[in-house]
This record gives structure tokens, C-alpha cells and sequence, in this order.
């Protein structure tokens, strides 16, 4: 491979090297601190996922870590179960719990659900202090927790105590570190980027926002087994808010979603007050202090993450084309209701039809009694001046809003009130009027959104690369490639969205949206922003792609060169109500739609 | 029934405390949509720049001006020095920071509460400290079977009072209007001339002299005083604030009368042990159930 | 007459995106200029560019003769500029009352409390309904009050000039009507300068002494009102993009 591969491998190495030999260099003080050092690791990789692949705000992270220290103290001195086998229990008890406590608060967003987490933080705190059914020995904890063994091999010295967590610590990194590079961490990724965005390219939120507390705390779980191996005594006090900061803080001054960084501010948050112990009193003082200026200097962190895709080494378009030729017009497909308008009966099929679709707002009618219909392998377009319901019927027809009445049917099924994602699976890809990108993300991986939901490997084959798991990923990065080669964008596979022009940016959403091989691809206001050349081209490359896919387009426009372009159906709006449809020519005369333009004469 | 009465008060007392230092999580979370984890820090360091004062030079104060007049003294050094350390934190450690968004200026947060607990842990000791009897007056008031401490008595006044000066500043004049103004939409605030900047200097003055203040009266009221109170009542009082309605200033002291009574209640009929997880329980139901707290506007997000 | 507002080849970025591409316009004192444009085109861009809300890349923006650098947005106001922004922005937790108090807010100090109250009753006059929901919360009027409140709690200031943005955006055919009927007589009766931005351009020319067609953060067209009305390029680039005018 290339040589900063190699570079990268030989400190690696020396890394490696370092951690070997530091016990027999060091004393049993510093040997301790390093063992902390792990477990801080640990803990701060599990909150990485939540609040770093995630962007979940979890400042009750410590809760977790509770439960498997406690599952682990309790089923020890209780039954004297071996604390290996608990390793397993403490994360499979500590992730049950996550999802029992967080499901009811997961629709919860920012600083919501900060507070949450934190009251559920002090409500296992104080629980454990009350020690219900005896169990949790109250404010003084339980002692007599055994030690970790092997057979007859007992972890039971400072230096395998050292060995034993940074053995565990290295398998869980290499864990992360595919999970990360995976269908599981993009999705993560993508909603912590842009909910609304991963869910209508067909993301699941709510699984994997459950997904990530899960890991996350089954993590933190097998962190409280070994910490309470090691010290023998768990009490409530270690459980308390200041540690769930302190993980926090991990995280942050790492970097959000960087591995080697949550690592490096777990080395921070353990050595940084062990070497400040001169100074005993101050040395927190002093702490507090950094970690402002950590965040007035280095606010993404010390280490953040460098987004890169590993790009197979095979890639030709054709090759990816072939793949994702799209499935032949099902022929049998049931035919959409018919509409109740007579003019639009000569379109053979209708992929979506809405039926008397209302939608408010509080008082305000966004949209009344809407019947719409969009004819198969057609382009049609719904235009009316602003606030005239455009987007809110978008936004009803892909499941963002619940209608207050009426249907919307895509390819003759009832799909009312089907949630974003599952809009998206069934085939209706978007774009948003104001561009919603994943802006952290890199172009690849920003189209790969759109592939989510045809792709099928989880938790398990993703941390044990199964050749399933491989074949699949390395389809969806040449499906990408192919769509960001035909979407004009080739060679910005590795930039990251948000530093593409605005142009580029709209080119990227579409790419994203195409990728997913929609049957009906919903577009507001492709134009906007694109200067006359750009807007030319667009219509060139929509109007070939209904040639080459099964794909039927329904887009809201204001720029009427556009429309008249290439429409081959024209719905005005106004207030909420369709005033007219028909061909684009007839509508462009039609004396309601000028008014609705220009003003009602008087 | 005496019993009944009697828990109200004690309910209203530390219900006005946690109203005190909710006014100042929810006037900052206004204007900077901080949660600022270092309010109740400033509300320890008040209570202890207060026992300072009566302490070390109160003596004179009191001597001169007798108690109430040296408890005039340290609730004012404390409301002014409390509310100088606000802005100098939010100067040094927010400004710099909200750029970079919410996350960042959250850690921040959480550096400034470790540093304000160790600074005043560094200069007045581990130890708790005690007020002396000598500088708070500590007669009863009693009608029949009424009985009234003239402490209780003076914080629920005071306390009341503050309340309503500032209900009356935020609700009923420009100026407030300007402040509410500001937390709701800057850029037309200040379209409309109002100095954001002045706007966000001056509530970061205000929320921690009055948490400041609050932790003067606590500091009297219970004597004893430690480095590590903040945390516990930057808790109680924050889960009062979201009770109310966050953003939302007459909703914060509704929240904080509310949650003392809740705990007081709470803790004489079902359970003391168990009091502080209802309390948090019922920040989780609010925030399921109705997120914008008890008073408080739902905002609808925009796609 | 002399000119009050002078934008001169202003340049508005938002990173990526460049809003404004060299704009420039001319308002004298007591004219009314219509700025007329598709969405997106910049007009509320060009509006902020001169409140201040957003910087100038590069172009000069003159008021009164002066170069307005050194002011910061929140002395705008004082200086006697009002901007009725898009979407209203009313506070939907405060009074109409307390909104249109606002409005003087910048102006405190060259206004007296007397001066305040007059208007105050002459915007009552104008929009008897906001007198009628005084103590209303502003979130529960609709969309037509909110505008009337937008527009009152500009003209409170006693500006020397008006900048509104889509007054008639969203709103039912009646109701943009009376909002433009307001305008003029705002204009009529108080001699305030207007510098309006619409989409809805008939209206809009109807009321105004001069025009400007901005498209894609450029002027393409401009004119005295009363002939760009009956200019067929006017209602084709209105509609859309140039190109519908390269068809004709």
C-alpha cells in the first residue's frame, strides 16, 4: 500500500510496543493509573457512540456503567458467578435497561433529552442508595467482589489488571472501528448529521437512535464489570452526574465520533490530574480551567475524526451500472385509483394520487382538499406562488406530516401516515427546498444514505466482516461512485459536502435521492440557486433519466422555462388549493394561474 | 393541620430558593440556549462570599448596623460580586465559545462548574462551614398554634419581593419586553435597535446575583454550607426550570415554588428516601408528556 | 429631491453562495421603490445587506449622504430605518402591544413618549383590528393581523425609511389588498420613504414611483413603475427565469 499506510502502521506499532513494555518500566502507581486509563477508554468509546456517531446528548452515561457494575457485584457475591461470565451479562443487563429507559425518550431532541439522561443518571444514583430489596447495600456499596480468572490464571496483580483491560480495550477498538466503517455507524452518522434528511433517505431513526443507547450502554456495562473486578467495592458515589460530565468531556475533547480521539481524552481526564497531584488542591481548578480553553481553541476536539472511504481498488462504471440497472416496469403493478378528474384519465398509470389530502396547522389550512395525481414515467409539476401548500404536500406525501384527512396512494397502495422512512423504502426519493445534506459527511458517503435501505447487514456481520457484509459494502461504494460520475461531480468522492458550492450541493442531493433507484423522485425547487446554464443541464439530465429508469418525477418549480421545459403535466396552487391543471401550454395561459401570479384584477 | 401549614412553609422556603436559581438557568437558557451547568456553582460561591463577609468583617457590620443590617451587607456583596463573576464567565468562557456551536459551549459549561467548585473548595477548604448563630437572628414568631421563624419569614419576603420586581421588570416594561424580545428572536430584535449584546451582559449580571443571593439566604437559613451544594441545587433548581417552562420567567418561579413544595410533601407523606427520584420521575414525565414545561409555548420545527 | 438610500455594486455572500452579484439602487426622499424578483432571487438578501443583518462583500451602501460602516444593525433604528422583514417575525409570546412598543425601542431617545403614543393611535387607525387585540398574544392573530403588526411595530419608529419585505406573502387575495391600500396611505400620510420588495408585482408597481427586476442577485430590468407595468418582459421574467423571454 502507500506510505503514509505505512507510516501509520509503524507507529501503530511502536504504539503497541510501548504499551507492552510500560508495566516493567514503570511503578505500580503509574500501572494503576494506566488501568484507569482503559477503563476510562472504554467508557469514553461507549458514550462515543451515543453522543459521538450519534449526536445523542447523553449526560446520564454513568447510569449505564452503574447497572454493570452492580450486575456484576450482585450476581458475584450473591451466587459467586465468575466475573468472566459476567462480562457478557453486565453488557447484555446494562443494554436491556438502556432500551427499556430510553425508548419512551428517544423522539426527544438536544437539550431534551440532555436533561433526560441526566435525571435518569441521579434516579439510579439515588435508587442505589436506597437499596432496594437489599441489593445494592445502600450508600456503601458492596464489597467482596471476586477477581477475573482464567482456569487457574487469576487476574489478580496491577500489571495483568494493565494487561487484562487494554486486551479487552483493543478488541472493543476493533470492534468500533468496523462498526464505524459500516452501513450501522453511517446510519449513525447520518442522523446525527440530519434527522429529517436520514430519515427520508429511507434511515430508520428511531432503531438506530435505540441502536446506538444500546451499544453504548452494553459497553459502558462491561467498563463496570471490570472496574468493579478490579477495586472489589462498587458504591453509589463513583455513579454521580460529575462522572457523567467527565465522560462527556472525553468525548469532546477527543473529538465527536473519533476513536483515537475518545481514547486520547480518556489518557487526558485520568493522567492530567495524576500529574497535577503536586499540586494537590488546585489540580481540578486547573482542569476546569483546560477545558475551557480546550473549547474556546479546539472546539471539534484534539483529535477529531479525518473522514476517508476505503475505495475499492476495482472500480469501472459499467461494471457499477450493470448492478444497479434498474428492475423492469412491473407490468402487473396494480393501476393507481383513478382520479376523479377527467382530463388527467389519459395517463395510462398513476404512480401517486392523492385524495382530498388536507393538512393544518394549528388554525391555518396549508392545503385543502388536494386530489393530485402523478402519471407514470411523467414529470409533473406543481407551481403557485409562495405559501401556496407546495411544500407542505411534499412534506405529507413523504410521511413527514400526517395529514388531517385524506389518502395519498403511491402505486395503488394506501401509504397514509407511513413514517419518512418507510415512504422511502418503498420507493419515493427527495430533495429539499433548502439543501439537506449531511454537511460533515464526505459525497460518498452522503449518496450511500440513499442505499441504507437496500442494504441488509448489522451489528454482527458488520464488527465480523462477513464476505456478505464486504460484497455489499463494496456494491454500495460503487453505486455511489457511479451516481456521483453521472451526476457530473467525479473526483470529490473523499470532499466533504459541506465545502461544495451551492450548485454542487444541489447536484449531490439529487445523486443522493437517485441512488436509492426511486420509482418517484420528488424535487422542490431544483433550480433555485442554479444560474441559466446549471438549470439547462438539469433539465437535460432529468428529462434522460426518465429515458434510462423506471422513474416518474413530481417537482415544485417557480422557474416557468423549467416547467414549461419539461413537464408533461402543470398544477397551480394557490392557498392551499389546486386552481388549475393541465398541459404546461394551457396552463401558462390559464387566466387563474396569471392571477394567482400577478394579482387579482379588481 | 399546624403540620400541614408547617410543611408549606418549609416547602415555600426551598421552593423559593430553587425559584431564585431557576430565574437564572432560564434567563441565560433564553438569550444563548445554554443549559449553564455552572449556575449552581455560582449559587455556592455566593453563599460562601456571604458567610466570608459576615464572618470576617461582618462582625463589624453587625455591630454597627446590628443583624439585619449585616445580612443587608452580605446579600448585596454577594448579589453584586455573584452577578460580576457572571459576566466575567460568560466574557471568558461562553462568548468565545457559542460560535462553535451548542456541544462545545455545554463542555465549557461543565469546565466553568469544575473550576468554581475547586476554587472555592481551594480557598475556603473541604470542610463544610457553618454560619455562626451570632450574625442570623434566630426568634420565633408565634400566633396560637402558628409558628413562623423570623428567618423563614425574611427569605419568604425577600424572596417574594425579588420575584415581583422582576416579574414587574420583565413582564411589564420595555425593557423586559426587549429581554424576552431577544430570547425569542435575535436578529429581529435587533433590527428593531434593541443591543443584543447589552441584552445577554446584563441577564448574565442578573440570573447568578440572584443565585447568589439565594445561596446567601441558604447559607442562613441551614447554617451549614459546603463546596459540592451547588451541584445538588443546580440540579433541583434546573429540573424546577423545565417544570415551568424553559426560556420562560415568571414559568421558572412557578417551577421553583412548585418543586419545594413537591419535595416537601414528598417527603413527609410518601417517602424522604425516595423523594429526589420523584423528583427527577417527574422531570421525565414533563418532558414526554408536555416538553415545554407547566407554562409554555410549543415551537414547531420547520422543514 | 435628495437621494436617501444609495446601494452602490453590493456583493452579499453566504459562503458558498453568492446572494447579491453587484447590486445597485437609488431611493430619493418620500419615493416609494419597488424591488421586484422570483424567490431566491436576493430581495431579502438586498434588504438585510441594508439593516445590517447581513455584511456587504464588497459595494457601498449610503444613507443620507453617509456611508453607514462604522454603524452597528441595532443602531439602524435610531438612525430612522425600519425593516418589516419576510414571514412577519412578530413575537408570538408578547402582546400586539408590547410588539408595537417594541418598534420604538431604538428610537427611544429621539422620540418622545407623546410622539410615540400619536402614532400609536394613528396605526390603530390604519389597522383598527390591532387596537381591537391589543392584549392579544401576537401567535394568535392571523397571518394578515401579524402582517398589520409587522408593519405597525415598523412604522411606530416614525422612520424616515420603510423597508418592507413581501407584505403580501401568503396571504388571501382581500387581505393583499388592504395591506397595499395601507401602504399608500402610509405613504400619503406620513411622507415615509418605501422601499418595497414583492413578488407580487402588479400590486406592487401599482403603489410605486420606480421599479427594479432583481433575478439571480442581479438587476436585469428597472424603470419608472408605470412603464414597467405594461412591459411584457416585466411579466415574463416575473414569472420565471429570462429564458420564457427568449421564447418571445
Amino acid at each position: 500500500m502507500n506510505k503514509r499506510h505505512k507510516r501509520s502502521q509503524l507507529i501503530l506499532g511502536m504504539v503497541i510496543a510501548l504499551f507492552l513494555a510500560f508495566p516493567f518500566f514503570s511503578n505500580f502507581y503509574w500501572i494503576d493509573v494506566a488501568f484507569f486509563f482503559g477503563v476510562y477508554a472504554l467508557l469514553g468509546l461507549s458514550l462515543n457512540i451515543v453522543l459521538g456517531e450519534t449526536g445523542l446528548f447523553d449526560l446520564g452515561h454513568a447510569a449505564f456503567y452503574a447497572i454493570g457494575a452492580y450486575i456484576t457485584a450482585i450476581l458475584n457475591t450473591l451466587y459467586g458467578i465468575p466475573i468472566v461470565w459476567l462480562i457478557p451479562l453486565s453488557a447484555l443487563c446494562a443494554g436491556i435497561f438502556a432500551y427499556i429507559v430510553t425508548s419512551p425518550i428517544i423522539h426527544l431532541r438536544g437539550d431534551y433529552l440532555c436533561i433526560v439522561t441526566i435525571g435518569i443518571g441521579e434516579i439510579v444514583r439515588l435508587a442505589l442508595i436506597n437499596n432496594p430489596f437489599g441489593l445494592t447495600g445502600g450508600p456503601n456499596g458492596i464489597t467482596g467482589i471476586g477477581r477475573p480468572s482464567f482456569g487457574l490464571f487469576a487476574i489478580d496483580t496491577s500489571i495483568r489488571f494493565y494487561f487484562y483491560v487494554w486486551i479487552i480495550l483493543a478488541i472493543v477498538i476493533l470492534g468500533l472501528v468496523r462498526l464505524q466503517r459500516s452501513r450501522i455507524g453511517r446510519a449513525w452518522n447520518y442522523l446525527r448529521e440530519d434527522e429529517i434528511a436520514a430519515e427520508m433517505s429511507g434511515i430508520d431513526v428511531r432503531h438506530f437512535k435505540l441502536l446506538s443507547f444500546v451499544l453504548g450502554a452494553a459497553l459502558a456495562g462491561v467498563a463496570g464489570n471490570i472496574y468493579a473486578s478490579k477495586l472489589m467495592i462498587v458504591s453509589p458515589d463513583t455513579f454521580t452526574f460529575m462522572e457523567s460530565s467527565m465522560l462527556f468531556c472525553i468525548v469532546m475533547l477527543g473529538g465527536l465520533g473519533s476513536i483515537p480521539g475518545s481514547i486520547l481524552g480518556a489518557g487526558i481526564i485520568t493522567v492530567f490530574p495524576e500529574i497535577f497531584r503536586v499540586v494537590a488542591n488546585y489540580r481540578m481548578l486547573f482542569f476546569g480551567g483546560a477545558l475551557v480553553l480546550a473549547m474556546i481553541f479546539r472546539p471539534g476536539g484534539l483529535w477529531p475524526r479525518k473522514r476517508e472511504i476505503a475505495i475499492p481498488n476495482v472500480r469501472s462504471a459499467e461494471e457499477a451500472e450493470e448492478m444497479i440497472r434498474p428492475v423492469a416496469v412491473d407490468q402487473t403493478r396494480t393501476t393507481a385509483k383513478q382520479s376523479l378528474n377527467g382530463e388527467t384519465s389519459s395517463f395510462e398509470k398513476h404512480i401517486l394520487v392523492t385524495d382530498k389530502l388536507t393538512m393544518k396547522f394549528g388554525g391555518l389550512v396549508a392545503v385543502k382538499d388536494l386530489d393530485l395525481v402523478v402519471g407514470h414515467g411523467k414529470i409533473t409539476s406543481i407551481i403557485g406562488p409562495n405559501g401556496a401548500g407546495k411544500t407542505t404536500v411534499f412534506n405529507v406525501v413523504t410521511g413527514i406530516y400526517k395529514p388531517v384527512s385524506g389518502k395519498v396512494y403511491f402505486e395503488g397502495k394506501d401509504i397514509t401516515g407511513f413514517k419518512p422512512h418507510k415512504v422511502a423504502s418503498l420507493g419515493i426519493a427527495r430533495t429539499f427546498q433548502n439543501i439537506r445534506l449531511f454537511p460533515g459527511l464526505t459525497c460518498v458517503e452522503n449518496i450511500m444514505a440513499g442505499l441504507h435501505h437496500r442494504m441488509s447487514s448489522y451489528v454482527f456481520s458488520s464488527i465480523m466482516r462477513t464476505e456478505s457484509q464486504i460484497l455489499e459494502e463494496k456494491w454500495a461504494i460503487e453505486t455511489a461512485m457511479y451516481w456521483l460520475d453521472k451526476t457530473g461531480l467525479a473526483g470529490l468522492s473523499d470532499e466533504l459536502a459541506k465545502n461544495l458550492p451551492y450548485g454542487k450541493q444541489k447536484l449531490l442531493e439529487l445523486a443522493r435521492a437517485l441512488s436509492s433507484s426511486p420509482k418517484l423522485l420528488i424535487l422542490d425547487e431544483p433550480s433555485s440557486g442554479l444560474n441559466d446554464k446549471e438549470t439547462e443541464d438539469l433539465m437535460i439530465f432529468l428529462e434522460n433519466l426518465l429515458d434510462e429508469m423506471d422513474l416518474s418525477i413530481l417537482l415544485i418549480e417557480h422557474d416557468m422555462n423549467l416547467v414549461m421545459g419539461i413537464s408533461h403535466w402543470v398544477v397551480a396552487m394557490d392557498m392551499g388549493i389546486k386552481i388549475a391543471e393541465g398541459r404546461p401550454q394551457d396552463i401558462y395561459n390559464n387566466s387563474r394561474v396569471i392571477e394567482a401570479y400577478l394579482g387579482r384584477e379588481e | 393541620m399546624s403540620i400541614i401549614l408547617e410543611q408549606l412553609l418549609n416547602g415555600l422556603t426551598i421552593g423559593s430558593f430553587y425559584a431564585l436559581i431557576a430565574l437564572g438557568y432560564s434567563m441565560v437558557y433564553g438569550v444563548m440556549k445554554l443549559i449553564n451547568f455552572a449556575h449552581g456553582d455560582l449559587f455556592a460561591l455566593g453563599s460562601y462570599l456571604g458567610y466570608t463577609l459576615l464572618v470576617w468583617s461582618a462582625g463589624a457590620v453587625s455591630q454597627r448596623f446590628g443583624l439585619w443590617g449585616g445580612m443587608a451587607a452580605a446579600l448585596l456583596f454577594a448579589f453584586f460580586a455573584v452577578g460580576c463573576v457572571g459576566v466575567l464567565m460568560e466574557r471568558v468562557a461562553y462568548r468565545p465559545v457559542q460560535k462553535s456551536g451548542r456541544l462545545p459551549l455545554v463542555v465549557s459549561a461543565l469546565g466553568v462548574s469544575i473550576f468554581l467548585e475547586n476554587l472555592i473548595m481551594a480557598v475556603w477548604g473541604p470542610r463544610y462551614q457553618a454560619y455562626p448563630a451570632s450574625v442570623v437572628p434566630t426568634y420565633t414568631i408565634s400566633l396560637g398554634w402558628f409558628h413562623i421563624t423570623s428567618m423563614q419569614l425574611f427569605i419568604l419576603i425577600l424572596s417574594f419581593v425579588l420575584m415581583l420586581i422582576l416579574y414587574y421588570v420583565v413582564q411589564k416594561t420595555t425593557f423586559g419586553a426587549a429581554i424576552r424580545a431577544t430570547a425569542l428572536d435575535k436578529e429581529m430584535a435587533t433590527m428593531l435597535g434593541i443591543d443584543v449584546g447589552k441584552i445577554t451582559l446584563f441577564i448574565f449580571f442578573l440570573g447568578p446575583a440572584l443565585g447568589g443571593m439565594a445561596g446567601v439566604m441558604n447559607g442562613m437559613y441551614y447554617r451549614q454550607i459546603s463546596f459540592v451544594m451547588g451541584w445538588n441545587y443546580g440540579l433541583k433548581a434546573f429540573t424546577a426550570t423545565i417544570l415551568g417552562g424553559i426560556g420562560n420567567i415568571p414559568a421558572a418561579m412557578l417551577g421553583g415554588l412548585l418543586l419545594g413544595l413537591v419535595e416537601m410533601f414528598g417527603a413527609a407523606y410518601i417517602s424522604s428516601a425516595w423523594k429526589d427520584v420523584f423528583t427527577f420521575l417527574i422531570l421525565i414525565l414533563i418532558l414526554i408528556f408536555r416538553p415545554t414545561g407547566l407554562i409554555g409555548e410549543k415551537v414547531a420545527e420547520k422543514v | 429631491m435628495s437621494e436617501l438610500l444609495v446601494l452602490k455594486d453590493v456583493v452579499v455572500s453566504y459562503g458558498a453562495v453568492t446572494a447579491l452579484k453587484g447590486v445597485s439602487i437609488k431611493l430619493n426622499e418620500g419615493q416609494i421603490i419597488a424591488v421586484l424578483g422570483a424567490n431566491g432571487a436576493g430581495k431579502s438578501t438586498m434588504l438585510k445587506s441594508i439593516s445590517k443583518i447581513v455584511p456587504l462583500k464588497e459595494g457601498k451602501i449610503f444613507y443620507k449622504g453617509k456611508e453607514m460602516a462604522s454603524l452597528s444593525a441595532h443602531d439602524l433604528a435610531f438612525q430612522g430605518i425600519s425593516h418589516v422583514p419576510e414571514g412577519r417575525r412578530v413575537f408570538p409570546t408578547l402582546t400586539v402591544e408590547e410588539n408595537l412598543n417594541l418598534g420604538s425601542y431604538g428610537a427611544r431617545k429621539r422620540l418622545l413618549d407623546e410622539e410615540v403614543e400619536e402614532t400609536k393611535k394613528w396605526i390603530f387607525e390604519l389597522f383598527p383590528v390591532l387596537a381591537e387585540r391589543k392584549n392579544q398574544l401576537a401567535g394568535t392573530l392571523s397571518g394578515g393581523e401579524q402582517q398589520m403588526l409587522a408593519i405597525g411595530r415598523g412604522l411606530i419608529a416614525k422612520p424616515t425609511l420603510l423597508l418592507l419585505d413581501e407584505p403580501s406573502l401568503g396571504l388571501a387575495p382581500i387581505l393583499v389588498k388592504e395591506i397595499f391600500n395601507a401602504i399608500r396611505k402610509i405613504h400619503e400620510e406620513s411622507g415615509t420613504s418605501i422601499l418595497l420588495v414583492e413578488q407580487n408585482a402588479k400590486k406592487a408597481l401599482a403603489e410605486s414611483d420606480y421599479a427594479y427586476i432583481l433575478e439571480t442577485g442581479k438587476i436585469s430590468i428597472e424603470g419608472p413603475a408605470s412603464e414597467l407595468a405594461g412591459d411584457e418582459r416585466v411579466k415574463a421574467a416575473y414569472l420565471g427565469g429570462s429564458a420564457v423571454t427568449k421564447k418571445e
